[in-house]
């Protein structure tokens, strides 16, 4: 099976079967646009990603290289949070600094998948908190003035009627 | 292997020990098939007994038959408490794909009227709760609706103390094991606490560029959690604001027919927040 070298921003490198890389359509673009011999030794630089990660995303597209391919349109896609599957839940049990390098790495790549089953998870993070829960969570600062906030809460007021 | 189900000559393959005690295998499989559909959770605390599951066309959802007329060979097992240890309710409240489903069930069926139900079947819905609650201070999962079962225990408990002549019915010791419990799960929840990443984590979310952040909030089915993004910084407030997001929430609760009567005449410029609006009312 063709092989193909991904290179780290920390200048490691993985070598890995070129149907598994194919799942980033970043890859998948650049291998097609420069017609790459399967047979050439080349080795392809991510300057976005480092190893940590890239070895975790590497990972993850193992186990999920047999999946069926996501549906295409974007506008009406699943709103569902909970459909995460038992791996990826235990795939995405990993600290916040991760999980957000993993969703930059996703969007970088460009591997639907990923993405999703990453935002997801934050998704799952917000549901259900109050504002200040979520700030608390996220560790962001109130940047909104006395003035401001009072009037976010007021146009938000109609949600809370019932 | 211990007998310890009526229906042990039922065909089985083997036996597991779960938290409960023993099941039989087929069971849990069923429990954990791939493919699982939340069924629908609008029944009611009445229409309990008619919980049997929707078959979903893609395979069959783990579900428990509960026979509506009750005959004397199946009462044993054709309670509630039977179906929320067949189906395994404990350890689905720490999955993520069956938590909601069993939050949904205990928020309808835990409250006043929990007292209507038998012994077991409250002692099975307290342990659930119990396992909810637990998973739910390790991870800060879904505040809200946990908020809300909490509430519905308060009620339990006060229901439980003026049920008849200001003394618990039924059995004094099931109930000194109850209150105890619900001591235990209010602590729980009171002794939540959202743990802030520390500085030395990199990158926060406010970091992400501009459409991971829309990919996430893209995400939020629920306009509450919407608008309280939005309270939380103006970088979310202005993503919030856009037209996508609450098009694509519309969208997502409402079917076409239901979006034309109260689309505006004016095509151009529709604001889809008032939309959502007037159609969730």
């Amino acid at each position: 099976m063709p092989n193909i070298k991904l290179q780290s921003s920390d200048g490691e490198t993985f070598e890995v079967d070129v149907e598994i890389a194919k799942c980033s359509v970043t890859i998948k673009t650049m291998l097609e646009d420069l017609g790459m011999d399967d047979e050439e030794e080349e080795v392809v630089p991510l300057p976005n990603v480092n190893s940590a990660i890239l070895r975790k995303v590497i990972h993850w597209a193992t186990y999920h290289k047999d999946d069926p391919p996501p549906p295409e349109d974007d506008e009406n896609k699943e709103k569902r949070t909970d459909d995460i599957s038992s791996w990826d839940a235990d795939f995405l049990k990993v600290d916040q600094g991760t999980l957000f390098e993993l969703i930059l790495a996703a969007n970088y790549l460009d591997i639907k998948g990923l993405l999703d089953v990453t935002c997801k998870t934050v998704a799952n993070m917000i549901k259900g908190k109050a504002p200040e829960e979520i700030r608390k969570t996220f560790n962001i600062k109130n940047d909104f003035t006395a003035s401001e906030e009072e009037q976010v809460r007021k146009e938000n007021e109609w949600c809370e009627e019932k | 292997m211990p007998f310890i189900s009526k229906d042990w000559r039922s065909p089985g393959e083997a036996w597991v020990k779960t938290g409960e005690g023993w099941e039989k295998k087929k069971v849990l499989e069923n429990c954990k098939s791939i493919t699982f559909c939340k069924r629908e959770n609008s029944e009611e605390a009445d229409e309990k007994e008619n919980r049997v599951a929707n078959v979903d066309s893609s395979s069959t959802q783990p579900h428990c038959h509960i026979t509506i007329k009750c005959t004397k060979e199946i009462a044993g097992f054709n309670e509630l408490d039977e179906a929320v240890k067949r189906l395994d309710f404990r350890s689905a409240a720490r999955d993520v794909r069956r938590s909601n489903y069993v939050r949904a069930l205990l928020s309808l069926l835990v409250g006043r009227n929990t007292t209507a139900l038998s012994g077991c079947a409250q002692r099975a819905l307290l342990a659930t709760l119990e396992e909810v609650a637990g998973h739910a201070a390790d991870t800060i999962h879904d505040p809200r609706s946990l908020r809300r079962l909490v509430d519905g225990l308060r009620s339990l408990r006060a229901a439980e103390r003026g049920a008849c002549w200001g003394g618990p019915l039924g059995s004094q010791i099931l109930w000194h094991q109850h209150t105890a419990k619900i001591e235990r799960i209010l602590n729980t929840v009171a002794q939540m606490k959202i743990n802030e990443p520390g500085p030395e984590i990199h990158p926060k979310l406010l970091q992400l560029p501009e459409e991971c952040i829309r990919e996430i909030i893209l995400r939020l089915s629920d306009h509450r959690d919407l608008l309280s993004s939005a309270q939380a910084c103006e970088q979310m407030a202005a993503i919030v604001g856009e037209q996508r997001v609450w098009r694509e929430l519309t969208m997502f609760h409402f079917d076409q027919q239901q979006i034309d009567l109260v689309m505006p005449k004016d095509k151009e410029n529709v604001d889809w927040k008032s939309v959502y609006h007037s159609l969730k009312k």
